[in-house]
């Protein structure tokens, strides 16, 4: 396992109160998997991301849990220590802006080396960002262009370069492809897939397209309100969702079969002022008297496939 | 001579219509950018419209153009509704006003397209009194009644818009559209910026706004998926032009232009034994800059079965077979 989030709870302090944006999450990636981690906006899984990456700003806290990388609680380390050891080099991180991430007056060659050299890179930096270009399929000469000479889909290319400077075994990816155009994003995913093979690369690919998710992950995590709902193998989620949240969501994807899709009645909860029992309760179609009482634990319901449900 | 593309009775007509922007460099020479260009199409009575395309397709643009938050340059955007005949394109003054009322948009970031400092009571209010309704009653029940036809609880009314969720507000911006009764709405991206749980529902609601009332919609969306679910007939862009019309059946299960046929190998189906292998797009690179259109084909660069011909003749639509028009050398 490379890395390991145990019961992790980020609060947000709030003129309302502590609005509870993860509220004891546990997520495991192994070495080499592609995870996916989905769900609809404001269920956590941003949050999620940026505390792995110890990114998480006030008002928010990192209230409880760990983060275990390699054996360590990275969430122990001194911010300068995880800087040095971690950042870049352990782990990386690729955003949905984040073809904006270059400062548009310095070329990407320039940005690239840079980060070699902050970080300590031995060895030739012109080599390696040859090389890291081209891993990306850019060609090298786009080392010498500024941003705004490139598209949408080679900036997010040259960024994914960027997170690849010190070769992470790690990268976290936050909705990466949500800004692009349906082909480009097929061109990125095709690159995520060809990291892994091809490098080894474990990454933790969040997004709200599940769709897209299903084509790349090999286990997934569906997260509500704060909390997992579910979690199992692609082919579990997708071929036999247990939760009735899941099978809402994947009812809800619109695809090129579908003549009509549904979708979930009624919102998420406020997480400032959160029902007591089941968060799904309110939406869900099978409600039980129990659900309004007692919160749901994660419970086996298939092989590798776990579901907070009192259904099961 | 008919027109390519044009159906009976329509309620909007786009008869050549061309919208060009030009950009004027400081001592730099002028360059224009062609983002709507020598467009032809139909929008019949209570029939939806998907148009799809890449961001830079110009079908925005179009959108725009419609209900004349957008002059066309050259061409005219005919409407026929109502006991009017009028181009939208060069109406002004009294006639203007009275279009308004016919011609709605619902647009795609509701965060930001409703005052988020209003009530939502008066958010919908305003627009039916600057309409010139003064009657309260009146105000009042046409107010309850889109409201439940959105779906929305009536005591949400008095809330204030920034304490609506994204699917809440988006909603509200369909109660606003069907205050007067639209002939046609135009729906930019309505659902793009939605979770995929409200989408379906969204999708729904214009449905049966469709089927209830009649309304036709252009529905601009970059998901052939949504398309296909929605649409009666799909319209793809490409940098400006039309490449394809056709029914939503038709475009998803023959698809005839190289770059329709790429939309579709693009779009995400639910398959996690996928994940082992590359998904392979028949198309090369991306969408090319809007102020440097290719000669010829302006698809040729990207396209897999290019000719000769394409890189220096400008294709034009051709009905391949029933209602289904395409732009390409091929056919």
């Amino acid at each position: 396992m490379i890395i390991s989030v145990k019961d992790l709870r980020v609060y947000f302090s709030s003129s309302r109160g502590a609005v509870k944006a993860l509220d004891g999450v546990d997520v495991d990636v192994n070495e080499g998997e592609i995870v996916g981690l989905a769900g609809e906006s404001g269920c956590g899984k941003s949050t999620l991301a940026l505390a792995i990456s110890r990114l998480i700003l006030p008002p928010g806290k990192i209230v409880g849990g760990q983060v275990v990388y390699e054996g360590n609680d990275i969430l122990r380390l001194s911010p300068n220590d995880f800087r040095k050891q971690y950042r870049w080099k352990k782990m990386a991180m690729i955003f949905q802006g984040s073809m904006n991430g270059f400062t548009p007056v310095f070329t990407i060659g320039y940005q690239i080396r840079e980060v070699l050299e902050i970080h300590g890179y031995e060895g030739d930096y012109h080599d390696r960002m040859v090389d890291l270009l081209k891993m990306v399929e850019l060609d090298p000469q786009i080392a010498d262009r500024y941003p705004h000479e490139l598209s949408g889909g080679q900036k997010q290319r040259a960024f994914i370069a960027l997170a690849l400077a010190l070769d992470p075994p790690f990268l976290i990816a936050d909705e990466p492809t949500t800004a692009l155009d349906v082909v480009t994003q097929v061109n990125i995913m095709n690159l995520l897939k060809k990291l892994r093979r091809e490098k080894g690369i474990a990454i933790l690919l969040i997004t709200h397209d599940l769709a897209v998710l299903s084509e790349i992950v090999d286990r997934i995590y569906i997260l509500y309100a704060g909390k997992v709902a579910e979690f199992g193998t692609a082919k579990e989620i997708f071929e036999s969702p247990k939760h009735p949240y899941t099978k809402g969501l994947i009812a809800s994807i619109p695809t090129l079969t579908s003549t009509r899709i549904s979708g979930i009645e009624g919102f998420m909860p406020d997480l400032a002022n959160m029902p007591p029992g089941c968060k799904f309760y309110p939406r869900c179609p099978f409600v039980m008297e129990v659900c309004k009482k007692n919160e749901p634990e994660l419970r086996t319901v298939g092989e590798n496939q776990y579901a907070a449900c009192w259904l099961y | 001579m008919q027109r390519v593309g044009s159906i009976k009775d329509p309620v909007m007509t786009f008869d050549n219509v061309s919208v060009f922007f030009t950009k004027k460099k400081f001592l730099g020479p002028k360059s224009v950018i062609k983002a709507v260009d020598s467009i032809n199409l139909d929008v019949g009575h209570g029939e939806i419209v998907a148009v799809v395309g890449e961001s830079g397709s110009g079908k925005t643009t179009l959108g725009r153009t419609a209900i004349g938050l957008q002059r066309a340059t050259s061409g005219k955007v005919i409407f026929t509704d109502n006991n009017l005949n009028v181009d939208v394109s060069t109406a002004r003054g009294r006639r203007w006003k009275e279009l308004r009322k016919y011609l709605q948009i619902i647009f795609q970031d509701p965060f930001s397209s409703i005052d988020p400092n209003m009530r939502v009571y008066d958010a919908l209010r305003i627009p039916l009194q600057s309409q010139g309704v003064r009657d309260k009653k009146e105000i009042e029940d046409r107010i309850y009644k889109v409201f439940s036809e959105v779906g929305l609880p009536s005591d949400l009314l008095w809330n204030y818009v920034f304490q609506l969720s994204g699917g809440q507000r988006q909603r509200v911006s369909i109660a606003r559209v069907l205050l007067f009764s639209p002939s046609l709405v135009v729906a930019d991206e309505a659902v793009s910026m939605l979770d995929v749980s409200l989408k379906g529902d969204i999708l729904n609601i214009i449905k049966k706004i469709q089927n209830n009332f009649g309304v036709s919609f252009l529905f601009i969306t970059h998901e052939m998926a949504v398309a296909k679910v929605i649409a009666d007939r799909v319209a793809v862009m490409y940098l400006g032009n039309l490449v394809e019309i056709g029914t939503a059946d038709k475009i998803v299960s023959n698809p005839l232009h190289p770059y329709t046929q790429a939309l579709i190998q693009a779009s995400p189906t639910i398959d996690p034994s996928l994940r082992e292998t590359l998904r392979t797009v028949n198309v090369r690179g991306e969408i090319p800059p809007s102020n440097a259109h290719p000669p010829g084909c302006k698809f040729h660069p990207r396209c897999p079965f290019v000719m000769e011909t394409c890189k220096h003749n400008i294709p034009s639509l051709k009905e391949v077979e029933n209602g289904h028009y395409v732009s390409c050398w091929l056919y």
